[in-house]
């Protein structure tokens, strides 16, 4: 892998030459309040690189909230006409944990029915990472996480003094950079490697990731699912703001002349109360608990006995978002720890 | 339905402000009326029908006459829709039933007159605690987009979706900041989505004013108090102001 250096000015003025190129739309990290967010960039006066974490991942850009997926004409079954335009962009600033999910996200909408809406956006994006230099007080992401983000990243980064390290993971990357002032690195890897690791998470799964999901089966039963369950709101903020999360309902909608037609599709999750509300009514996960114990296996179980990673990165964003304070992969194996139940627990 | 179905619209105790979302339905009105047959509407046509495909009823209960006209609408309606946060849970004019006598509130609103035959209420009542109602459509006022889409899925003979998630969602999908990190108070996780959050996204704390979700956990509410050191009494105020049912339980 071929590591290059860029002053940090050089790299703004690499930015602004990219957003005036217009090639792609350039995605970067901004400033809200008092917290960040993904948005696209008019210049890179706006970019706010030293982040803690930002309130929705970028999966927002790859399956947004409200997609269009085809249009028709009611009563006609040969009106259907797929819609998939997506622009070309180019997301600069992405944590590590993020990419990590975004390696995730791949494999849920590529594996066995290609979904084409995701995959296109995915096909004409460009993904610049970026390691933490921001501490974020719910992060836990390295006791989790493990190289996933190389998979999918384009280029890497490491702030440096003054400078960013480029990591060129692609061709793709490599193609992007083209044109920018990036030279040979001078850094050692040692103070690569120490630039990585700099900022600490506070956080961390009290137990192996890997005994998980034997873990999450063995408890079942246990307690902290009514306990938790009992203070969930079922608001849904946990899965919409988790980065591995991908559920979505489709929905027809049909204009007043009621001879044009859009179906739709939006962000769902396991967390509210009507998601697993059958035609005939029937809701196969009625009580609170059981959803709330119905996301942790899915991260923990589900998706680890499927495809042998963890199904959280770490982010933290959940136990952030969460207004009853208890949606914390961490907050919840604690829990289970220290409640111990005769036994139970491996 | 074959023919376009007969709609009616009746406003009970309320500002009429919902109708007035309707009336301001512009170029729409002209696609509403290729779905459906407006027989009765006061704020835009005169005349009376005997019998209606879909009632839709404006405004809360709040006298003996109001309930025997409701039960009369039932009667003559294959459909029943109360529209607007009044004739959904009494709204705003659910207010007076916190009051320890209906007696002062009469004299206070009414004065001198207050013991009126016509101005002789109890208290305020949403329309299903009288009638069935097959539909809500919640809104203080009512979302004039929300009111079509009602529409367009009854003519289509389908069942309506109205949100039954809270307004943090809708909240964190615009990427708010979360208030009560602000310290401030806001009814967002009990309340009913489908406004798009605006209030939040404004800085200003959600009433609930569409109501709450079907189960809102109230006990749960009591625990963020507690952990933003609020008073039940100070959000069981804030919940009050749009005549949701539910309290927090101590
Ligand atoms: S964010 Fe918290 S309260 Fe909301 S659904 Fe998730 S666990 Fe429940
Ligand atoms: S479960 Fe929570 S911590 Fe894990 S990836 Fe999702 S939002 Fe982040
Ligand atoms: S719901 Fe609100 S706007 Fe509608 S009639 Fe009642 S008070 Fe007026
Ligand atoms: S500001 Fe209100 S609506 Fe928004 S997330 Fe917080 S509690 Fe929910
Ligand atoms: S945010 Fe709350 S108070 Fe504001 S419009 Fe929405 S439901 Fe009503």
């Amino acid at each position: 892998m071929e590591i290059l250096k860029i002053s940090e000015n050089d790299f703004m003025s690499f930015l602004d030459k990219k957003i005036d190129e217009k090639a792609e739309k350039v995605i970067g990290v901004v400033k809200k309040g008092s917290h960040f967010v993904f948005n696209e960039l008019e210049s890179s006066d706006k970019l706010a690189l030293d982040y803690d974490v930002t309130m929705l991942p970028p999966k927002k850009y790859f399956q947004p909230p409200k997609e269009l997926l085809l249009k028709y004409k009611p009563g006609n079954p040969e009106s259907y006409r797929a819609v998939n335009n997506c622009d070309p962009m180019a997301i600069v600033g992405i944590h590590y944990y993020d990419l990590a999910a975004i390696y995730m996200m791949d494999r849920a909408f590529s594996e066995g029915e290609r979904d084409e809406h995701y995959m296109k956006k995915r096909d004409n994006s460009i993904l610049v990472g970026l390691y933490p230099t921001k501490y974020f007080k719910y992060r836990f992401a390295k006791s989790v996480v493990r190289d996933q983000a190389y998979k999918v990243a384009d280029l890497m980064m490491v702030k440096m003094n003054g400078d960013y390290v480029v990591e060129v993971v692609s061709e793709k990357g490599k193609d992007f950079i083209k044109g920018g002032n990036f030279i040979e690195n001078t850094y050692t890897l040692q103070e690569i490697d120490d630039a990585k690791n700099k900022v600490k998470d506070d956080q961390k799964i009290p137990i192996s990731v890997e005994l998980i999901p034997d873990y999450l089966g063995k408890n079942h039963g246990h307690p902290v699912w009514e306990v938790f369950g009992e203070k969930c709101f079922s608001c849904g903020s946990c899965v919409l703001v988790c980065p591995t999360c991908y559920c979505f309902d489709v929905r027809d909608e049909v204009e007043l002349n009621l001879e044009e037609g859009k179906r739709i599709r939006i962000w769902d999750g396991c967390m509210l109360e009507d998601f697993a509300v059958c035609a005939d009514g029937h809701n196969f996960r009625k009580e609170k608990g059981q959803r709330f114990r119905h996301r942790i296996y899915r991260k923990g179980k589900h998706l680890p006995e499927k495809y042998h990673y963890f199904g959280c990165v770490g982010c933290g964003r959940c136990q952030y978002s969460c207004a009853a304070d208890i949606a914390g992969p961490v907050k919840v194996i604690k829990y289970m720890e220290d409640n111990k139940q005769g036994g139970q627990n491996v | 339905m074959g023919s376009k179905p007969k709609v009616a619209f009746f406003d009970f105790a309320c500002c009429e402000g919902c109708q007035l979302q309707i009336a301001n339905l512009e170029e729409d009105v002209i696609g509403l009326t290729n779905l459906v047959d407006v027989v009765e509407f006061r704020e835009i046509l005169t005349g009376k029908a005997p019998e209606y495909d879909i009632a839709f009823i404006e405004g809360s209960i709040t006298r003996k006459e109001d309930e025997e006209r409701i039960k009369d609408i039932r009667e003559r309606s294959k459909l029943l829709v109360a529209f607007g946060q009044c004739a959904v849970s009494g709204g705003i004019n659910r207010l007076k039933n916190n009051r320890e006598s209906l007696e002062d509130v009469k004299k206070e609103v009414y004065g001198d007159s207050y013991n009126m035959p016509h101005l002789d209420t109890f208290p305020t009542k949403g329309v299903d605690e009288v009638v069935k109602v097959d539909f809500h459509i919640p809104g203080c006022p009512i979302d004039k987009n929300e009111f079509l889409s009602v529409v367009k899925a009854i003519a289509l003979g389908k069942a309506p979706s109205i949100p039954n998630y809270p307004v943090c969602i809708e909240c964190k999908l615009r990427e708010n900041e979360c208030l009560f990190d602000l310290d401030q108070v806001c009814l967002g996780p009990l309340a009913r989505a489908g406004c798009g959050a605006v209030c939040p996204s404004n800085g200003v704390p959600c009433d609930a004013c569409r109501g709450t979700v079907d189960n809102p956990n109230q006990n749960a509410m009591h625990e963020i108090l507690e952990k933003y050191n609020y008073t039940i009494d100070e959000i069981q105020r804030k919940i009050n102001l749009f005549g949701v049912k539910p309290e927090v339980k101590k």
